[in-house]
């Protein structure tokens, strides 16, 4: 790292980033590999310079796709790519400060550990004092110090993950792209690596930009998330915006979301659902997402259950599952199947096949516009 | 199990075994061993034709195993970089003269270099015409060596090399070659020792001037077995099995670095 970059200079920079100049911005990015395999349909999206933005989204959606196209690997059919405002579309990979870690690591497996780290430095002409001196700072940030002489045969999935991570940070890129970085660990080194990750990047300031497939690491990690779908962008938020208020039924339920029905019909007292009627003012739109943390399971004859009142679901448990700090319940109400959580308070279990009343609070009701 | 195996190895080299024993023979003859000597070792020495024939054997080698290191690394390079372009049925037409017997491989040869002679005047039958006939052999053997060991590459090395700054050139030199450097000299000692090996394509390209060593035993045997001819074979077994271990060392080091 150079001495702009230090861990000291920059401790307290984070509080003003995300700053609110765009790093890359994306205009109209198409790319097709034949007539049925549309990679990107129309990629509009600007990334907050400074900040932590996921591409996530299912295998196949082109989230990698539109990581190699801002690397340079590939070049889109049409639209046009800016980086710190400069155009970029037609520039090669070689000249773009850009840097990626690779799924796969891609480590050299004929170089060791310090010559892979410095490699992108002497691609570029330094010289050898300061290539040294560079790989050092960064080994010592990332913290892999001790592993410059192995050879990378001789290091674990982590130890690689972090080779990997210098291989990129040292060169200082504008940008620093992550495609799926931590898929090939077991879950506790992820967790590790994920905090590690975000410290790293607080500590930068660097914008970085992460792929994933899994929504809690989305959630956890970044300042922003883009859902993508068949090559499409079908949201752009804060972990919680995507969470809270998905745009259409494919981000509620790539969030994690169950409850999710058609709006039968709608008037100005509520609306229609598969399961009944919700009574209250709804945003006109086509599905209803019932968040279940916000549905409050009660016994059908107790009192407090809100009895009669409006937004009361009666229904009958089928299976409950216990999670330790609460208890996940799926009922049937009529032909429909909900899922409700409880915090686990002590106050016992509803068995399979009791009566309960879903009490529903107004804002775990969300219309979706798709 | 174990037996047929030994008994198989002796088939193997038993052959070689008496040839170099033989070498070392007093007395010329093939029936009896008398007493150990190096006296045939010292006529080859003294034999001009014999010492022309291995200087033959040795140039011819070392240009077409030079030459066809580097055309057969291009071809593997090449069949490879456009794996993706539906050009597989290239790779099955490498393997041509590879399965082609070398006679059939040899008389075409021959007919090819004097429709040629006769076409320009230039490419008269000689050591010019036996090293391309050579590397025209050699060459896919390289490129095979050279296309597995690219195939065997994480394909994401090569947009790591871009992503990092690397041009084309300095791919290639930073990268790709050392990395193929195992497969590049296992392939140069592989087209070594097939040269030296070689006597039937030889045969139909050579000219007067340009008798290689099999060439020689081949005519001077002819004339009956001579010890002399087992002190050649003995000389020339020693080569090709030294080529031989190098390409298996190198084959090693490289297994091994990519099984640890």
């Amino acid at each position: 790292m150079s001495q702009s970059r230090s861990p000291a200079a920059t401790e307290a920079g984070r509080d003003n980033a995300p700053r609110a100049d765009t790093a890359i911005s994306l205009r109209g990015l198409h790319q097709a590999f034949g007539p049925d395999a549309v990679a990107l349909d129309g990629v509009d999206l600007d990334i907050p310079a400074g900040s932590f933005f996921t591409l996530l989204g299912p295998s196949g959606c082109g989230k990698t796709s539109l990581l190699r196209v801002i690397a340079g690997l590939d070049s889109p059919d049409a639209g046009t790519l800016s980086i710190g405002g400069r155009d970029v579309t037609r520039t090669a990979a070689h000249k773009r400060n850009v840097n990626t870690v690779f799924q796969s690591y891609a480590l050299f497996g004929h170089l060791d550990v310090a010559a892979n780290i410095g490699f992108g430095l002497r691609m570029q002409g330094h010289d050898r004092a300061t290539i040294k001196k560079r790989v050092a700072e960064t080994a010592a940030f990332i913290q892999i110090d001790n592993l410059l002489g192995r050879r990378i045969d001789q290091l674990s999935g982590g130890q690689r993950q972090r080779v990997a991570l210098a291989r990129a940070l040292v060169n200082e890129p504008d940008v620093l792209l992550l495609d799926e970085p931590l898929s090939a660990l077991d879950a506790g080194l992820r967790a590790t690596l994920q905090l590690e990750l975000l410290r790293i990047q607080r500590r930068l300031g660097m914008t970085f930009v992460f792929v994933t497939h899994d929504q809690d690491e989305a959630m956890v990690m970044s300042d922003t998330v883009a859902v993508l779908n068949q090559g499409r962008i079908e949201q752009v938020g804060a972990p919680a915006a995507l969470y809270e208020r998905p745009a259409n039924p494919f981000v509620a339920r790539f969030m994690g979301h169950s409850n999710l029905f058609a709006i039968r019909a709608q008037d100005a007292e509520g609306l229609t659902a598969d399961f009944g009627r919700l009574a209250g003012d709804f945003r006109p739109g086509s599905h209803v997402l019932l968040r279940p943390e916000v549905m409050h399971i009660r016994p059908a004859d107790a009192p407090a259950a809100g009895g009669q009142g409006p937004n009361v679901i009666r229904a009958q448990v089928r299976e409950r599952l216990y999670r330790g700090s609460r208890m996940e319940y799926t009922v049937a109400a009529g032909e429909t199947t909900l899922v409700a959580v409880d915090d686990n308070r002590g106050q016992g279990m509803y068995d399979i096949g009791a009566e309960v009343a879903l009490a529903v609070e107004q804002s775990g009701v969300v219309t979706l516009d798709g | 199990m174990r037996v047929i195996w030994y008994a198989v190895l002796v088939m193997l080299y038993a052959p070689l075994a008496v040839v170099v024993l033989y070498s070392f023979n007093s007395v010329n003859s093939s029936a009896e061993f008398v007493d150990v000597s190096l006296r045939w070792y010292r006529a080859l020495f003294a034999d001009d034709s014999i010492l022309s024939a291995a200087w033959n054997s040795a140039v011819l080698a070392l240009v077409s195993s030079v030459i066809a290191t580097a055309v057969g690394t291009a071809m593997g390079y090449g069949l490879y970089a456009h794996r993706d372009r539906r050009l597989g049925w290239l790779i099955a037409l490498i393997y041509l003269p590879i399965i082609m017997p070398d006679i059939v491989y040899g008389i075409a040869q021959l007919s090819f270099f004097s429709r040629l002679a006769s076409a320009t005047g230039a490419f008269d039958l000689g050591l010019g015409t036996m090293i391309i006939a050579h590397v025209s052999f050699q060459a896919p053997f390289v490129a095979l060596l050279v296309y597995s060991r690219l195939v065997g590459l994480d394909p994401r090395l090569f947009d790591a090399c871009s992503d990092l700054y690397a041009g084309a050139w300095q791919r290639a030199r930073f990268f790709i070659l050392p990395t193929l450097q195992p497969a590049i000299v296992a392939g140069f000692f592989l087209a070594l020792t097939l040269s030296i090996d070689d006597f039937v394509i030889s045969y139909f390209t050579s000219g007067p001037e340009s008798v290689t060593l099999p060439i020689f035993i081949w005519s001077a045997i002819k004339r009956g077995v001579s010890p002399e001819i087992n002190a050649i074979a003995t000389l020339m077994i020693g080569t090709v099995f030294a080529a031989a271990a190098i390409t298996l060392a190198f084959q090693y080091v490289r297994a091994r670095r990519i099984a640890s």
